[in-house]
């Protein structure tokens, strides 16, 4: 220990001695790996698996049951009420859940000013495929429409000022609805369960309410919907139910392969059925995309991100090797010296512990400034491109990935230039 | 001075030469296509929207209340909102519509002449519902037929007559007035000048248009006001005021002028442009703390060298010379390998966003901006350089 | 060919003044080979250095083919150096990056010889000393004795009226001092005037004449006698 302190000192006198090469070295380290690792968060965070034990088991299927004839088109993202029944008619997922998203204005009495509200209108199977912690109440025993809602903790609280609220009974717009339950702090990040539209990154709904409610009270998607036919969108509780109005997303957990091939034969089956009974004429197209693959087959990346990766990491390469170059001319300067150390005596492995002791105050130097102008990066980042702002989130692995990356980089940058110093030949060294 | 013997005296440090070359090449390669991409963000802002941006201003607003949402009392509250407006000191007109012009995305429908489905047939189009004063609002030109009068509602028995935009009529009914036309929804009444409608339309300045009343207004709706460019600031002050007075059960999201909402529609672009601008920003920083500590460094080592040099005859300058030439060599070289990173990143990038080719003065501009900055950041330690005394210099240890 | 008239220098800090010569009066005809002695730190090095204009003086003149010193810009002095005088270091001062012939052509192309001229007479220059053969080597390839034959190939090469020699045989075993100050004869024979500074009583001896400076003075040659010195 005494020996690694004494390490440290002779790095740090060996700073003090020139310490502009060496503030420039640091500081182009950690402009490299700040920029780069402010954007690496949004990479990082968008491209997580929220659900990693279950994203490969829960499944967005797709159909091409629409009336209207396309033999080289994909499938539309969203379905037909009456098509989800087809396809939830089917013993084969562990459990299935369709659902969509609207607003609406929440408030205890008419007498109140209106509080806004995102509304996710779904079934009960949400909860448990997407592993929604309850902190207080139930969620709906069953499928049926009902006037009972779900309110996300934050809701409660600012409407009634305190979360266990079950029981309670509040207005959502101008309708009366019993609280049966209150969600516990949630917020599913990517929001994979509704990717259509880019509507993963955003926050998590503040309101739950049954799917034929919703249906039932003519609440339209506020992310996508389309009409296929001449179904009136204000008759959403009738013709809504039977016509060409796409507006859901609809999920299936099939566990096992045999599970997933199994469903795989029903839709196909289902499709051949419709097209024999007429009811569509597309060439069949079917799709079953796992939650994890569900923004890339949507096309949901973000391209900005992507793009400014690729030249973040272009950045950092030229801050390495601009770092690389700059420790090397200072290893070079002090190149008489360690020929010196070693004339008197030092081992080579000696003087590369003491090159260890300087990346480690490399990487100490490094990864302060690094963390300091990742902060304001990610600031900037959130000021330009606020949509994103819920992934500019630091968590430990991201931080250690940091310090790894940070280790690693002050390592290559100190490594070839000592290598240098230390392996040159000593007696031409000293005679220079 | 001697190209021979600069390549030589680079050769023999080929390691730190090597190093600066990748670093400048990739600087070039990353100014290159940072301007582009600026440049390319500029054009978008600086596009054709067929509107006076600056002086409409948009009110995104919805019913707080199921009943307003929905007539007859929606078709009420559109008329004591645009009676109010219209009294506001600078309101040259006022219109309500589904929606608003210059968007990402919204309502949209498509459109066919019925004779010719499958070649006519345009998928997406936005398709707006508005008020009579929609046109006046926006200051569209009339270019044929006869702008709607009247409201004629959408699910009435009698069809409501539509209004298109001058490039859709023309790929719809090519090479013939629309004018009197029957399309897939509505006979055709008049042809409008272009307009920027929707981005994520077929074509940006397609658009169609029918004069009717709103049916239900639950994504909300807008009210479109054109202003006296000298009044537009103070009437975007007074309408929250004075909707709310009209009828208080209203959330308004946002009201902008159509500049504010063209800039947000390429805010990603712009985001990204700055980004790279700022990245490039620095990375120049970084390539000239690079030639500094290099120029600085070699002078250094090399102030035996430079010692000799002037012993045997060589002027101040020349010495000054020599040592800019060899970073312009440098920088030359590495622009020249730039230009080959230049065109990768360009690859590359093309393949995640939306960008251009490269013109070929691109990289010539950023090399002589990258030789300026080089030059500029060698100058100090060149100039340290040449002071140094030969004869001071000459001895040896 | 050189004259000193009432030259001084002095080394200022902040602290002392440090008179490095004094009042030289110093007359140095064509094709003379003077050797200036004296003890360390008396001066003799920044006497070179002066009359090599690689240092400034602060009094007095300095005449050089009867035209003055005084006054002239870098860029002139720089020219003056480069085509009438040649020099010789006791570290030899070779640049090690280059080859023995780029090395030798460095004053040539400074002058603005033409490429076909400035090899013709680098390899002229190699030639004499003996080292032709061996002209695309690097310096660090040689011996001492060596390097500084290919160091005074290189200050001959531009043919200058002056040699100025400091040490020239300072870092060298005696066989190979013995060569290189043959050669200097030899060029000296030729007609060029070399003046060089020494702290060996025999080498001093083979110069036609001997300067001694002893604290920034010049001290009358003919009195010098090196066993009073040793003595003293």
């Amino acid at each position: 220990m005494e020996q690694f302190f004494y390490y440290v000192k002779v790095s740090w006198v060996s700073i003090k001695r020139a310490p502009l090469p060496y503030a420039l070295t640091v500081f182009i380290l950690s402009l490299g790996l700040g920029v780069f690792f402010a954007n690496a968060t949004f990479y990082y965070q968008m491209n997580s698996d929220p659900l990693p034990h279950k994203s490969d088991k829960l499944f967005y299927p797709m159909t091409l049951m629409v009336p209207y004839e396309c033999n080289d088109c994909l499938p539309p993202r969203i379905h037909s009420y009456s098509n989800v029944q087809k396809l939830s008619a089917s013993d084969i997922p562990t459990a299935k859940v369709a659902m969509y998203s609207s607003d609406g204005y929440l408030r205890l009495s008419s007498s109140q000013a209106p509080t806004p509200v995102s509304i996710r209108i779904t079934q009960p199977a949400f909860f448990s495929m997407f592993e929604v912690p309850l902190l207080h109440g139930s969620v709906w025993s069953d499928d049926k429409a009902r006037q009972e809602l779900i309110l996300s903790k934050q809701t409660a609280e600012k409407i009634f000022g305190r979360s266990n609220v079950v029981g309670e009974k509040v207005l959502l717009d101008d309708r009366h609805y019993t609280v049966i339950g209150v969600l516990d702090n949630w917020q599913m990040l990517p929001r994979l369960y509704d990717a259509n539209n880019r509507n993963h990154v955003n926050d998590a709904d503040q309101v739950y309410m049954p799917l034929e409610t919703g249906y039932d009270y003519n609440y339209m998607s506020n992310s996508q919907s389309h009409t296929f036919d001449d179904t009136d969108f204000r008759q959403l509780g009738t013709q809504g139910r039977t016509g060409a109005l796409h507006q859901l997303q609809f999920w299936v957990q099939l566990d096992t392969q045999a599970q997933q091939q199994a469903y795989r034969q029903f839709m196909d089956n289902l499709v051949a059925d419709e097209k024999k009974a007429g009811r569509h004429q597309s060439t069949p197209n079917n799709q079953l995309v796992a939650m994890r693959d569900i923004v890339r087959f949507f096309g949901g990346e973000s391209a900005d991100i992507k793009a400014f990766a690729l030249v973040t990491l272009l950045f950092l390469g030229v801050c390495l090797f601009n770092a690389s170059h700059l420790s090397l001319n200072r290893y070079l300067s002090n190149q008489y010296e360690f020929s010196l150390r070693r004339a008197l005596g030092a081992s080579r492995l000696q003087l590369q512990q003491q090159m260890l002791a300087d990346v480690l105050l490399m990487t100490l130097f490094c990864t302060l400034c690094g963390l300091l102008i990742a902060w304001g990066g990610v600031e900037l980042l959130n000021y330009l491109w606020p949509a994103n702002r819920l992934f500019g989130r630091w968590d430990p692995t991201l931080l250690l990935l940091l310090l790894g990356l940070t280790l690693s980089s002050s390592y290559l940058v100190t490594l070839y230039p000592s290598l240098r110093a230390s392996f040159g030949g000593l007696n031409q060294q000293l005679k220079e | 001075m001697s190209l021979h013997l600069l390549l030589k005296s680079l050769l023999r440090r080929k390691v730190v030469t090597l190093l600066l070359l990748v670093q400048l090449a990739l600087t070039l390669a990353l100014l290159v296509n940072s301007l582009l991409l600026a440049g390319q963000t500029r054009d978008k802002l600086n596009e054709p929207t067929g509107l006076d941006l600056p002086h409409i201003l948009q009110v995104q607003l919805k019913p707080t209340t199921t009943d307003l949402r929905a007539q007859p009392l929606l078709g009420d509250l559109l008329e004591r909102q645009l009676a109010a407006v219209r009294t506001l000191p600078g309101v040259k007109a006022v219109a309500y519509a589904n929606q608003g012009p210059v968007r990402q995305g919204g309502n949209q429908g498509n459109l066919y002449d019925p004779n010719d489905e499958a070649r006519t047939n345009v998928p997406s189009i936005p398709a707006y519902i508005v008020s009579p004063d929609f046109f006046a609002a926006l200051g569209l030109k009339l270019l044929e037929g006869q702008l709607p009068q009247t409201a004629v509602p959408l699910d009435g028995e009698v069809r409501s007559p539509m209004v298109l935009t001058r490039s859709l009529a023309e790929k719809i009914f090519p090479n013939r007035s629309a004018v009197g036309l029957d399309t897939s929804y509505a006979p055709v009444a008049a042809v409008v000048e272009d307009f920027f409608g929707h981005l994520m339309a077929t074509e940006i300045m397609y658009n169609r248009i029918q004069v009717a009343p709103l049916l239900g207004v639950d994504w909300g709706y807008a009210l479109l006001i054109n202003t006296e460019p000298s009044a537009t600031e103070n009437i975007r002050q007074q309408l929250p005021d004075l909707l709310r007075q009209i009828d208080p059960n209203i959330e308004i999201f946002y009201i902008r002028t159509l500049k504010e909402q063209h800039q947000r529609l390429y805010s990603n672009e712009f985001g990204l442009a700055t980004l790279l601008g700022i990245l490039s920003g620095l990375m120049l920083l970084v390539a000239m703390v690079s030639s500094y500590s290099n120029a600085h460094f070699h002078a250094l080592k090399q102030q035996q060298e430079i010692g000799i040099k002037r012993a045997l005859g060589a002027s101040k300058q020349l010495i000054f010379l020599e040592l800019l030439s060899e970073n312009w060599l440098t920088t030359a070289l590495g622009a020249l390998l730039g230009v080959a990173a230049a065109l990768a990143l360009n690859k590359m990038l093309a393949s995640v966003i939306s960008l251009n080719a490269l013109s070929w003065w691109l990289p010539l501009l950023v090399s002589l901006v990258l030789l300026v900055c080089v030059t500029v950041a060698t100058w100090y330690p060149a100039r340290i350089a040449t002071s140094v005394s030969p004869a001071t210099a000459t001895k040896t240890l | 060919m050189i004259q000193l008239k009432n030259l001084s220098k002095v080394f200022r800090t902040e602290l002392i003044e440090t008179h490095a010569l004094r009042q030289i009066e110093l007359q140095v005809s064509e094709g003379e080979f003077v050797a200036l002695t004296g003890p360390s730190g008396s001066g003799k090095s920044t006497l070179l250095n002066v009359l090599g204009t690689l240092e400034h003086f602060d009094e007095g003149d300095y005449l050089l083919d009867g035209q003055s010193v005084r006054g002239l810009s870098d860029r002139q002095l720089s020219a003056l150096r480069n085509e009438k005088i040649g020099f010789i270091f006791q570290g030899f001062n070779l640049i090690k990056d280059y080859s023995l012939l780029d090395n030798i052509e460095l004053p040539l192309r400074y002058r603005g010889i033409s490429a076909s001229e400035r090899k013709r007479r680098a390899l002229e220059a190699l030639e004499l000393v003996g080292l032709a053969a061996r002209k695309d080597y690097h310096p660090s390839q040689l011996s001492g004795g060596q390097q500084q034959r290919v160091a005074i190939a290189r200050a001959i090469a531009g043919q200058p009226r002056i040699l100025l020699a400091d040490e020239p045989t300072g870092n060298l075993d005696s066989l190979m001092a013995r060569q290189v100050m043959e050669l200097l004869e030899q060029i000296n024979r030729q007609g060029c005037t070399i003046l060089m500074v020494t702290h060996d009583p025999d080498q001093a001896r083979r110069a036609s004449r001997q300067v001694q400076i002893v604290d920034g003075q010049l001290s009358d040659a003919a009195m010098y006698d090196p066993l009073a010195v040793k003595l003293a």
